[in-house]
This record gives C-alpha cells, structure tokens and sequence, in this order.
C-alpha cells in the first residue's frame, strides 16, 4: 500500500537521494544539465528551509513499507500579471524505477491537486527537460499541454 | 599438427588474406533453371517473362512460388560490431558477410546476400531495410551494436511480413538454451527452480535471458552482471538505461528477486548457472566464484577466443557440466547449429514472422537430438548435417501454429523439403569441386 504524504525532515536523506538521481537522469538529456558534486550538505539544507516554508512550497512523499519510493516538490508562485492568481510548479518529480507503472505519479498528482484546490489554488505546471519523452507523454496524458519554452547558451 | 593459441590464429590470419586475394570474394550467383542457349531468354527473360510478372502484379503472395524470392536472405548490417574488431563500417563487414552468407547456403541451402548498409542512425536503416524486401523471404542482421540491434531487431520484426532474425542476439540464445535444456536432463533439475546467472549483458545474454523466460525458466531467480556489476534495480545507472537501453532496464526491474549488490561474487553464491558472455580472459570468472556456486553446478564460459575460465579449472572447482565457445574443447555452443535449420524451416513455410516460441521449439528440437547425452555432449556438433533439416521442420510447423505460415504441411513434409533442399545444394558444391 503506498502512503502519499507530505515530506518530513526524518526523509531529507532519502529525498535527497532520489533527487540527485532524477538529476542524474536530467544530465541524459542535455549537457547544460551535468551533475555537480558534493552538493549533499547545501541540498539538505535547502530542503530543510523548503519544510519550514510550507507556504512556498508544496513537497510530497510515496512511501511504501518504510520506504520513500517517490517525490514531488513544487513552488507556490503568485501571478503578479496574470489570472489565476496562484500557480503550483512542480520542480522535482521522480519515482524510483521499480515502483514505475503502478500509478505511483499519478497518485502524487492527485493528492498535489487535492491540496492546491484547497488552498484555492487552480494552476498546476511542471519543468523538466526538453527532451524527456517520457515526462511529456506523462504530462500530456495528464492534460497538461506546452506553455513556456526556455532555451539555453553556454559560453 | 600442433600449435598453440597465437600460432594457430597467425595461420588462420594468413590463410584468409591469402583466399581473399586469390578469389576476390566468396559467393556469385548461379542459374536455378537450366541453360543450354540464348534462345532460353525468350522464357527467361523477355518477351515471356512478362507473363509471370502479370501473375505477380494481380496476386502479390505468388511472389514466393514464381520467383527466388522464397529462399532469399539479405544479410543486413551497418558493421558497427564486426566480430570481435568492433565498428569498421561497412564495407570492412563484407569479408564476414561472405563468409555468412556462405555458411547459410553451405549448411542450409539458402541464397544469402550480403547487403552491407552506409547508414548514420537507425532511422536510415530501417528505411533501407524496408526498401528492399521485395526480393526477399527473410532477413538476418548481423555484427550491429548493442543497443541498437534490439531497436532495429524489434523494429523490424514488428512492420516487416517475413521473418526477421539477429544471429548474435538469437542464434546464440536459441543454442545456449538447448545445452542448458540438456545439463538440466543430466543434472535433474527443473527450469522452474534453477538460479541463473548471466555475467555480461551485451547482445546475447540479454536476448537469452528473454529466451529463457519465454521458455519457463523463473526471471526472478536470474541475475544479470554488466560492465557495472550486478544489476539491481537501485542501481544509479538505472534511469539512464531507462532512455539509452530499455531491454536491459527491463531486466533490471524483473530479475534478482533477492536484489543481491554489491561484488560479483555474490551473484555467484548458490547459484546452479552461470552462462557467461563477458571478458575473453581466462579468470574473468573466478575459481573460488564457481566454488561457491551449488551442487552439480553448470558453467558455460563463452566468450570467444579464450573462455572467461578455462574448463578443466571449472570443473576442479566443482562445475559438473562445462561448456565454452571454442570446438576443441566438449561442448561446443555455436549458433552455426540453429540459424541453418531455422532459416530453412521459416522459408520452407514461407513465414511471415519468427519469435520466441519458435525459437524455444528450436532449442528443445536441438536439445532433442542429442540421444546419447553426458556431461560432455549436450550439443549436437556442425558435422551433424540431419540436425538442420530436423530443426527446420521443427521450426516450420511450429510456424503453422502460430499462424504465420503462408505455405502449410506435415512435420514429415517439411522434412522431406528441407532434406531435399539441403542435399540438392550439397550436390550442387560437390559438381562445383569435382567431388
């Protein structure tokens, strides 16, 4: 049975390591997105503050037998020019590989929904790199569709 | 004459560059139908011929009985991964190629063309490959890269109505089955039971340990080792093979039940197989690995030209049953016993297709064959010329079961027609040579 909750400190070790896997996946995709590291203190402090902030910020774990085997972290982010007011963006979305096609995605989905709607607020977005196929088909499937594009140069 | 390892391979290396002066090339086309003059053209080629191609143009299948078409193979490859020389490109493939396609006609009476392809990404070669298939009753690919075989191989298999096959991923799985099917007879063991592992995850373990599963054999009780070690689905590199090589991220996510990591040793701790297709270095596999494996263990080391242990080291080490890629040594696994026999069989039954329940009668028919198995005969060996019309009439019926037979008949009849084929080739090679 997995248990879609909101995120704790006790998970910080676990949600960083899936976090540092998902950006492992990113670096896949695009050179723009290697992997630095020894980042491990700034990210759990990072996501320290993130908890304490939970007006900001909407962070959710699948657990599953004790285990973190999914995450979802979002930003809330007010919409100075824009209707709706509120936007929830999700930043961070990874599943560990076995846990994948049990609806697992789907389920943090929902329950991001269900607190967002809560909260009033009606816009839900996602990032991830361009090239990932698989989140687009997710996302699309989803009923997501394509609203910004950003485009990147190294010098 | 005695010589060791690197004089032997000298000779051999020198051999080949000599014949390929001489000859220039290993194969040329010859007359099917009987010439005496050019007056033979009138129904050969035209004003006649114009009759057959009306019969073909009102009904496409006709295609396999009027022409060559039934008994055509291309040999398709991009030479990514020749032999064990890596990516020389096309045209440093055709040597090999010939050689194949030789082999296909030689033991199985089959037309081979080598086709090498000046491809830059599977796209390409998927176009090509679709482009030509009029001629041809069946394809196989040959020295193409990991990933990108299984791609082209999956690819093909599901847009194209002929039989699609890659000998390093198939023919080696098909044979490696049948000489695990027989080391369990004499080991008394079950396939539903048995903990396998496969140490190195390049083309052909991967399609075996697909053959395996489709045969019975428990995925979970399997272990795969990469380059990386063991393959466990918490892994790092996991997500990454998601996008680059998803057959092996499946394999990651259904075997290793017991989600051991760490050292290779480990995958070898009471484990009853181990099927190696890895380093060829002898003590890849280690003493003290095969030790630790469990009673009447079973150890196929076929990395080619030196297995990853040497046999008589395996068996000190407690292997009941030894098997390598190399024919001075028992127990020979060479995919030049099945892909002769399946050939024939698919274009005997003029297939439209070829596919893992095939293939897993393929191997129980080669396991079969073998009637007076031990510990050192559980493959037949090349110069068992029967084993392929056997296999063909094997692979063909199992054909007409599957539905995907466009031309139907007896196991008896099918036997009779490859037996037939095959001999009547042979024939031809003895007029050849003088025989």
């Amino acid at each position: 049975m997995t248990d879609i909750r909101l995120m704790e400190k006790k998970d910080i070790n676990d949600v960083m390591d899936e976090l540092l896997r998902l950006k492992r996946l990113n670096s896949e995709f695009d050179f723009a997105l290697k992997v630095s590291s020894g980042n491990e203190t700034e990210i759990a402090n990072k996501l320290n503050k993130m908890i304490d902030n939970r007006e900001d910020h909407i962070i959710l774990v699948a657990e599953e037998n004790k285990k973190i085997v999914g995450i979802l972290i979002s930003d809330v982010i007010f919409r100075i020019y824009y209707d709706p007011k509120y936007e929830v963006r999700i930043r961070e979305f990874y599943v560990m590989p076995e846990y994948r096609g049990k609806d697992i995605g789907k389920a943090l989905m929902e329950k991001l929904g269900e607190i967002a709607r809560k909260k009033d607020m009606k816009m839900i977005t996602a990032e991830f790199p361009s090239l990932n196929l698989i989140a687009i088909n997710f996302y699309k499937n989803m009923g997501f569709k394509e609203l910004i594009k950003i485009y990147s140069k190294i010098e | 004459m005695i010589m060791k390892d690197s004089e032997r391979t000298e000779y051999f290396n020198e051999k080949a560059i000599e014949i390929s002066k001489k000859y220039k090339g290993k194969i040329r086309t010859l007359p099917e139908v009987p010439i005496h003059g050019l007056d033979d053209f009138s129904m050969l080629y035209t004003p006649g011929i114009a009759a057959v191609s009306k019969k073909i143009h009102a009904d496409k299948d006709l295609v396999f009985e009027l022409t060559g078409k039934w008994n055509s193979v291309a040999i398709l490859t991009d030479g990514t991964r020749v032999l064990g020389i890596g990516n020389v490109g096309p045209e440093a493939a055709i040597p090999v190629m010939e050689g194949k396609a030789l082999l296909f006609n030689y033991l199985g009476g089959v037309n081979a063309i080598p086709i090498p392809l000046n491809v830059k990404n599977n796209d390409e070669f998927i176009t090509a490959a679709k482009a030509i298939s009029p001629f041809f009753g069946g394809y196989n690919l040959e020295d193409i890269e990991s990933p990108r075989c299984f791609f082209l191989l999956e690819k093909l298999q599901k847009s194209m109505d002929i039989p699609v096959w890659h000998d390093d991923q198939l023919g080696t799985a098909s044979i490696t089955l049948a000489g695990i099917i027989n080391s369990l007879r004499l080991v008394n063991k079950k396939k539903e039971d048995v903990k396998i592992v496969f140490n190195g995850a390049g083309a052909a373990n991967i399609a075996a340990i697909y053959l395996f599963e489709a045969a019975g054999f428990n995925k979970k009780n399997m272990i795969a080792i990469d380059s990386k070690g063991i393959i466990e689905p918490e892994r790092p590199d996991i997500d990454a093979l998601m996008l680059n090589n998803p057959w092996k991220y499946k394999i990651a996510l259904d075997t290793n039940e017991e989600r051991i990591k760490g050292d290779i040793g480990n995958a070898f701790k009471g484990a009853d197989i181990i099927i190696s297709a890895s380093k060829s270095e002898p003590g890849t596999i280690k003493k003290e690995w095969v030790r630790s494996m469990n009673n009447d263990s079973i150890v196929f080391a076929l990395a080619n030209p030196l297995p990853e242990i040497w046999p008589d080291d395996a068996k000190e080490s407690g292997a009941k049953i030894v098997a390598t890629g190399r024919s001075d040594f028992p127990n020979q696994i060479n995919n030049s016993m099945v892909f002769p026999g399946v050939f024939r069989g698919v274009l005997d039954a003029r297939s439209k297709g070829v596919n893992f329940d095939i293939m897993v009668a393929a191997s129980y028919g080669i396991a079969d064959y073998v009637k007076d198995r031990s510990y050192d005969h559980i493959v037949p060996s090349m110069s068992d010329f029967d084993l392929f019309p056997e296999v063909a009439s094997i692979v063909a019926r199992k054909t007409v079961e599957s539905n995907l037979a466009r031309k139907i008949d007896t196991k008896a009849g099918f036997y009779r027609t490859a037996t037939e084929i095959i001999s009547s080739n042979r024939n031809v090679y003895n007029k050849l040579f003088d025989k």
